[in-house]
């Protein structure tokens, strides 16, 4: 009987510390997603300067400052591609975006530093996104199925995906 | 053999109210901490900061250009006293470029007007080389990088990275840290460093008294396990 014991706790120890390490750590470098969008031939990156009214839209959408007056993004004049951060819970989700047609075209997690959450990690979650688009108040225009245990990082990936949206607008507004 | 389970069930009950009243309490209090912010409240009182030992692991490094400072405390970066990155291995240095102080740290550069805003977060993916061992400017106005596989020097503005196998620069150097910054950031550090629900998570655990804490409520827990069991065990026998 001890022995059974022992083994369900080896058990349950040995999944506690590989859902650890399935859940924090860089899924995809940056630098190569980069990359994949633009077919390792990326455009150098442009400028786009935060004003007063952009940060008044993005602290509507994130609830705070982007803290930062100025942010990079990838245009190639077909798509614009955007690295951007939220905090989930306690740490920022690093998540890169491709925003076509004022529409999501991708969405992917790229690296996860929080021990739970990681789930929207998942094409099943990320791939409710494509094609979303802004309705006229800023929001998406279709409704995101959270996760349980994992509502704060889907919430972080909704915001960022409004974020992408409103910002590609800006720069085709320019 | 019912006299006695009695016996033990009362004198149980009496001995773990007052847990079940904390546990219950600071387990639906844990449950909200997010929405009661519990898990951004930061602890300012001295003593529970050094039962908790909340000290950066190494001494402050420091780095001045003109009349401006980055300093590194543990893993965090503060221009003057100005926290402006966390989780930060190395501080390589600080440089001013036009009125703008470039501060470089972990392959990332933090670019920062005079007046202490952040501009941008330049990283890998903006072309900025990997290994970085020191920052320093030529006389063009260019940012100079010395990293792992060479020398770098780029335009800030329009992000035009060129490779070279040396190049001369006037470096960052590490310098002094005043005493009076140096305590500020020290109380800064210090108070950002311990949240409630960290203290809340190691009460209801019984973690704050270390591994025996923890001991002593899986004996608590356990004690509820009786109760449920002799609880059910006697109204079954009355029946």
């Amino acid at each position: 009987m001890y022995k059974i014991a022992i083994c369900v706790v080896f058990a349950i120890y040995s999944l506690h510390w590989s859902t650890e390490s399935i859940a924090k750590g860089v899924y995809l470098e940056p630098e190569k997603f980069i990359n994949q969008i633009f077919d390792n031939n990326p455009p150098k990156p442009d400028k786009l300067w935060i004003t007063k009214k952009l940060n008044a839209e993005i602290n509507n959408i994130l609830g705070h400052d982007l803290g930062v007056i100025r942010t990079r993004y990838w245009d190639d004049g077909v798509k614009t591609a955007w690295i951007l951060e939220e905090i989930g819970r306690d740490k920022p989700i690093t998540v890169g975006l491709v925003v076509k047609d004022k529409k999501i075209e991708q969405i992917n997690v790229l690296i996860f530093r929080e021990s739970r959450g990681w789930e929207v990690k998942y094409p099943f979650f990320t791939d409710q996104y494509k094609q979303a688009s802004l309705t006229t108040e800023n929001k998406l225009d279709r409704k995101i199925d959270g996760i349980s245990g994992a509502t704060l990082s889907a919430n972080a990936l909704t915001k960022l995906a409004r974020l992408a949206l409103y910002l590609d607008a800006q720069i085709s507004n320019k | 053999m019912f006299p006695l389970i009695q016996k033990w069930h009362k004198k149980f009950g009496v001995f773990v109210a007052l847990f079940v009243i904390f546990l219950v309490i600071s387990g639906i209090v844990l449950n909200h901490s997010q929405q009661l912010k519990l898990n951004t409240s930061y602890i300012q009182t001295e003593w529970l900061l050094d039962f908790y030992q909340i000290n950066p692991a190494s001494e402050p490094v420091g780095y001045q250009s003109s009349d401006n400072r980055v300093t590194q405390v543990g893993e965090r970066v503060y221009f003057n006293d100005s926290e402006i990155a966390k989780d930060i291995k190395k501080l390589i240095g600080i440089i001013t470029i036009n009125d703008i102080y470039v501060v470089a740290y972990d392959g990332q550069l933090t670019l920062i007007t005079k007046q202490g805003e952040i501009i941008e977060h330049l990283t890998g993916v903006e072309g900025v080389p990997a290994g970085m061992e020191a920052v320093g400017f030529d006389d063009q106005g260019n940012v100079i990088i010395k990293a792992a596989h060479g020398y770098y020097h780029v335009n800030i503005d329009v992000l035009d990275w060129n490779e070279y196998d040396y190049l001369d620069a006037n470096w960052s150097q590490a310098s002094s840290i005043p005493e009076q910054l140096k305590s500020e950031l020290l109380r800064q550090y210090r108070g950002s460093g311990l949240t409630i629900e960290r203290i809340l998570l190691d009460l209801h655990s019984g973690r704050i008294v270390g591994q025996w804490g923890v001991y002593f409520v899986d004996f608590v827990a356990i004690l509820f396990l009786i109760l449920a069991f002799t609880g059910v065990w006697m109204w079954w026998a009355k029946k």
